[in-house]
């Protein structure tokens, strides 16, 4: 069964969560710098997030399916939710077609070391934000 | 320590037989299609092994339909989609590339547009991305280095745009290897040397490398043994057979073990100064594998020194970290035989890199993709200045 019940709620979630990351400098100013325009298109539920790190501040857009991206990772919301917490090894999960990327796939695995921090800051950010019936490390 | 997770896949048919280039009914047979498009370069056209392939074809009813010989020094992406509409008009059922890496990654894209169709960058650029199976695809290595008739990838070179597009996928392996090592014995010393230290150091990389499972091991380490015992000889006497065939056999197996576990960041210097420099790929590699083993020492000496016996170098009663050291001697020991011999340059400074642009190899080295799999973590281009100086 797919941890999120609704569309919704995985955008308030995962939206939420992503600018958090855009304010928080240890993880934005590398994001800027990497000048990325990311589409993140998501299944089961349904979801499309742009992360756009092209201008002076990251700018964060569901549902836009216009903009030309310069990456598109493709994935089910489990993976994604289960990434934010350092539990899935991308080079795996696109080995195994977890995930699909399209586009230069180099400039999106440089940009692991630069999220790192998020994967301590995603289980804070459910708790903190009333999700922590989300936050699989609790569970455990 | 095994690793937490590994895949190995290998669907790729290796054959190897002194002559087989121009014998490949029974293969072709099991393929099942007759009507093959030739991709290679005007080198190899003018040394007959091209022709010597197609009397081979045509002598076992199978028929080439065409040819593309106009393959760069890069493969590159302009050729490709002038290549692939001279496929698509041809007829071909599927594709025979007879060259080095160049030639067998411009099959590899070339085969994605036959296919599947569409635009080879806004479609299929990124990882895993195609979702059938392509025509068939057989490769016969003209050098003993790439490994790329084994591997999933193909690097092609956007000339417009001046960048280096990789394309990752399942679907791009061939399927058909051919190793004839009599397509490999007009090979020059300094072609010999450098495309060998290319197949060294996928397999060093490949053994050292963050994605290395049991399986990838066993192949990089019998590539290491081929190569210790054949490259010298190549080099030094081309027409021996057995030598010419060893460093093929190398070679292949190298690539079977890369393309599971990737390769590092002697890789990424390699591209950087292939890019900025031309430097060649494989002469980059012999310059920089010693350099970039002592840079990843601490990180790989335990497993290092389990290579002691396969370098001809002594294990028992060694400190790992003595035996590690040993290895890496070895490899030096190779290098210097190499550039004794005129065939392989050991320092950046004899290849025309300025002293000046070491910082600029370090910036782009540290962003390449290989880099991201070194066994030594690396944030900052700084800490590869020193790597880079010694190498220079």
């Amino acid at each position: 069964m797919a941890t999120f019940e609704s569309a919704e709620k995985f955008e308030e979630v995962l939206v939420g969560f992503f600018k958090l990351m855009g304010e928080t400098p240890a993880i934005a100013d590398k994001l800027l710098a990497s000048k990325l325009i990311i589409r993140f298109n998501y299944s089961d539920p349904d979801l499309v997030v742009v992360v756009d790190c092209s201008g002076d501040k990251i700018d964060v857009r569901p549902h836009d399916k216009e903009t030309k991206a310069t990456v598109e990772m493709t994935m089910s919301a489990d993976i994604a939710h289960r990434f934010w917490f350092g539990k899935v090894n991308l080079t795996i999960a696109l080995t195994r077609k977890e995930m699909v990327a399209k586009g230069p796939i180099p400039k999106v695995l440089k940009l692991l070391p630069a999220i790192k921090p998020s994967y301590a800051l995603y289980p804070e950010y459910l708790e903190a934000n009333g999700y922590g019936e989300y936050n699989i490390l609790k569970k455990k | 320590m095994l690793p937490e997770f590994f895949e190995f896949y290998n669907p790729t048919k290796v054959v190897y037989q002194v002559g087989i280039a121009t014998d490949l009914k029974p293969e072709l047979d099991i393929i099942g299609k007759t009507k093959y498009f030739i991709i290679s370069d005007h080198i190899i056209a003018d040394l007959g092994l091209v022709d010597k392939v197609e009397a081979g074809l045509a002598e076992a009813g199978f028929e080439a339909v065409g040819r593309f010989l106009d393959v760069a020094q890069d493969a590159r992406l302009n050729d490709v989609k002038k290549c692939a509409d001279l496929v698509k008009a041809s007829g071909a059922e599927g594709i025979i590339s007879i060259g080095g890496g160049s030639v067998i990654d411009t099959a590899k894209a070339v085969n994605i547009m036959f296919s599947a169709g569409g635009d080879l960058v806004e479609d299929y650029s990124g990882a895993h991305t195609l979702t059938r199976p392509l025509n068939p695809h057989i490769v016969i290595p003209t050098t003993a280095g790439t490994g790329s008739e084994v591997t999933m990838v193909a690097v092609i070179y956007d000339e417009d745009n001046k960048e280096k597009l990789v394309f990752p996928d399942k679907y791009l392996l061939p399927n058909l290897a051919v190793l004839d090592p009599e397509m490999t014995l007009s090979l020059p010393p300094k072609m010999t040397a450098a495309t060998g230290m290319d197949a060294l150091t996928h397999a060093m990389e490949a053994y050292v490398g963050i994605q290395a499972s049991p399986v990838s091991d066993v192949f990089a380490v019998g590539a290491i043994d081929l190569i210790m015992k054949n490259l010298v000889r190549a080099v030094e006497q081309g027409d021996d057979i057995e030598a010419r065939g060893g460093m093929l056999i190398a070679a292949t197996m190298a690539g079977i073990s890369f393309t599971h576990s990737m390769c590092g960041v002697i890789h990424g210097m390699a591209h950087a100064v292939g890019a900025h420099f031309r430097v060649p790929h494989g002469v980059a590699n012999g310059i920089f594998l010693p350099h970039g083993m002592e840079f990843n020492f601490e990180f790989i000496y335990e497993k290092l020194a389990r290579l002691a016996p396969v370098m001809g170098e002594p294990a028992e009663g060694v400190a790992p970290e003595d035996a590690a050291r040993n290895v890496i001697a070895a490899v030096r020991r190779l290098t210097s035989r190499l550039n004794e011999l005129g065939a392989l340059p050991i320092r950046l400074r004899d290849v025309g890199v300025p002293e000046d642009s070491l910082p600029l190899i370090a910036e782009s080295a540290l962003m390449d993709g290989s880099s991201f799999y070194n066994p030594r973590p690396m944030e900052d281009e700084a800490e590869l200045l020193p790597f880079i100086q010694n190498a220079y």
